[in-house]
């Protein structure tokens, strides 16, 4: 496969899943203009550094990868404004008028630490196996279920058997 | 598991800006086109000078080790020229890139400092020539010009080695000269058209010839035309007592002129190779050219 190959299909890729990369990226910072800066610069990264990208088969996990510290990133540093009391907020914002349980969950999914998030999003929302998980995150098969059984019982979610 | 499924349907409906696509395209554009600055292949270049320097560093330092390279049968004809210098400039419109050949394992050391830096001088000069032009051009706004030298080994025997240096220059379309060193390896001389012949009577000898061919190529071939002053008779009268030159490695004279000189542009640099009978009565000896 030569570079223009390789760049051609890497292109494809982004073009053909772009809605799942922005909301990811959307998931982690909860904000419109964020999360498109945050895709922007993954794919930038991405195509820069398109040569470590050894073979083409682990394109989804590498890109991937790159989106998640991206969006982690972005996080880290600007924490500073994001944060704010839940009870504080509760006054402000009209009674809603879900399932009180399933509020308490994505209250629950919004407080976990970023690494934690990405577990929930990868596995659940982008439905990667187990595997494709632990290679994003750069962490063994192991270790990322024993941190994918520990931010589930975070949430108090029942999940029975098959993470 | 029921609580995460509906959480998971919130995702899915996460609503994709109409930006995003746009946003998207931009972005592998904008990669591409920052891409191209740096290519792999400038590093694999940087790679390979750093090689020759150090190869040319060593040959240079060590006469031993020149010596036992020549006799590599492989590396010999690279410890004779070698690419010494390089000059570049790669901006948008102006790109140079002088090569600059550099020769070696000559026995006659001054002989061959001074074919080295006439070969250096004569590209530092066409740099900086080139520099002040694409300073005129800047002041006057845009435009495209660019200069490419570099050499070609046209005979590399025991006895003999010829070294043709172009000259590339691009304004629009693209002027080429030639020039060529021929060096008797064994006898260490530079050899000149002159001092082949008995006398001035080569010039005759070998303008007929060319002449004669000229004439001959236009009619066997369509596509071939030199210059000709009202359709028949040639703009081509002799060749100059110093007109470029090389020999062959089965001892054969070839005649060269550049770009322009005695045909339109499209025929590029034209060569003859003059039979070797017709120059026997004026030739010195037979050692060179037989």
């Amino acid at each position: 496969m030569t570079k223009n190959e390789k760049f051609g299909l890497v292109e494809r890729f982004l073009l053909d899943n772009k809605n799942a990369h922005y909301r990811i990226a959307y998931s982690y910072v909860k904000n419109k203009e964020n999360a498109l800066d945050i895709v922007q610069d993954a794919i930038f990264k991405a195509l820069q550094s398109i040569d470590r990208l050894g073979e083409i088969k682990y394109l989804k996990t590498w890109f991937y990868r790159i989106l998640v510290n991206t969006s982690i990133d972005f996080i880290r540093k600007h924490q500073r404004v994001t944060v704010m009391d839940n009870e504080i907020l509760d006054g402000y914002l009209p009674q809603s008028e879900d399932d009180p349980t399933d509020m308490d969950l994505n209250d629950a999914i919004d407080a976990l630490t970023p690494d934690e998030k990405s577990l929930i999003i990868l596995r659940f929302f982008e439905d990667l196996k187990i595997e494709e998980v632990a290679a994003v995150l750069g962490e063994n098969v192991n270790t990322t279920k024993t941190k994918l059984y520990r931010t589930l019982k975070k949430l108090r979610v029942e999940i029975g058997e098959g993470i | 598991m029921k609580q995460i499924n509906k959480l998971k349907k919130e995702y899915d409906d996460i609503e994709i800006p109409s930006e995003l696509d746009q946003m998207v395209k931009q972005s592998i554009q904008r990669a591409k086109a920052s891409k191209k600055k740096h290519t792999p292949l400038k590093q694999w270049s940087i790679g390979v000078a750093a090689a020759a320097a150090l190869f040319i560093g060593s040959v240079n330092v060590s006469p031993t080790l020149a010596q036992s390279m020549a006799n590599v049968p492989v590396l010999g004809a690279i410890v004779e020229v070698i690419t010494v210098q390089t000059l570049t400039m790669d901006k948008e419109t102006y790109q140079a890139e002088l090569k600059t050949p550099a020769i070696s394992g000559l026995e006659d050391k001054g002989l061959q400092a001074s074919l080295n830096e006439k070969y250096i001088e004569e590209n530092k000069e066409l740099f900086k020539q080139f520099k002040a032009d694409v300073a005129d051009m800047e002041e006057v706004g845009a435009g495209h010009i660019g200069i490419d030298t570099g050499y070609e080994v046209k005979t590399d025997t025991d006895r003999l080695l010829s070294i043709a240096r172009y000259e590339v220059n691009t304004v629009g379309s693209s002027s080429t000269t030639m020039k060529y060193d021929t060096i008797d390896k064994q006898n260490n001389i530079l050899i000149t058209l002159p001092s082949l012949f008995k006398d001035d009577s080569y010039i005759e000898v070998i303008s007929s010839y060319i002449a004669g061919e000229m004439k001959q190529q236009m009619a066997d071939n369509e596509d071939i035309s030199y210059f000709a002053f009202e359709g028949s008779d040639l703009d081509f009268q002799a060749i100059h007592s110093d007109q470029n030159f090389y020999i062959t490695a089965d001892h054969k004279l070839v005649i060269s002129f550049d770009k322009y000189e005695v045909a339109p542009g499209y025929m590029g640099v034209v060569t003859f190779e003059i039979p070797s009978a017709i120059l026997g009565d004026v030739l010195v000896s037979d050692t060179y050219i037989q």
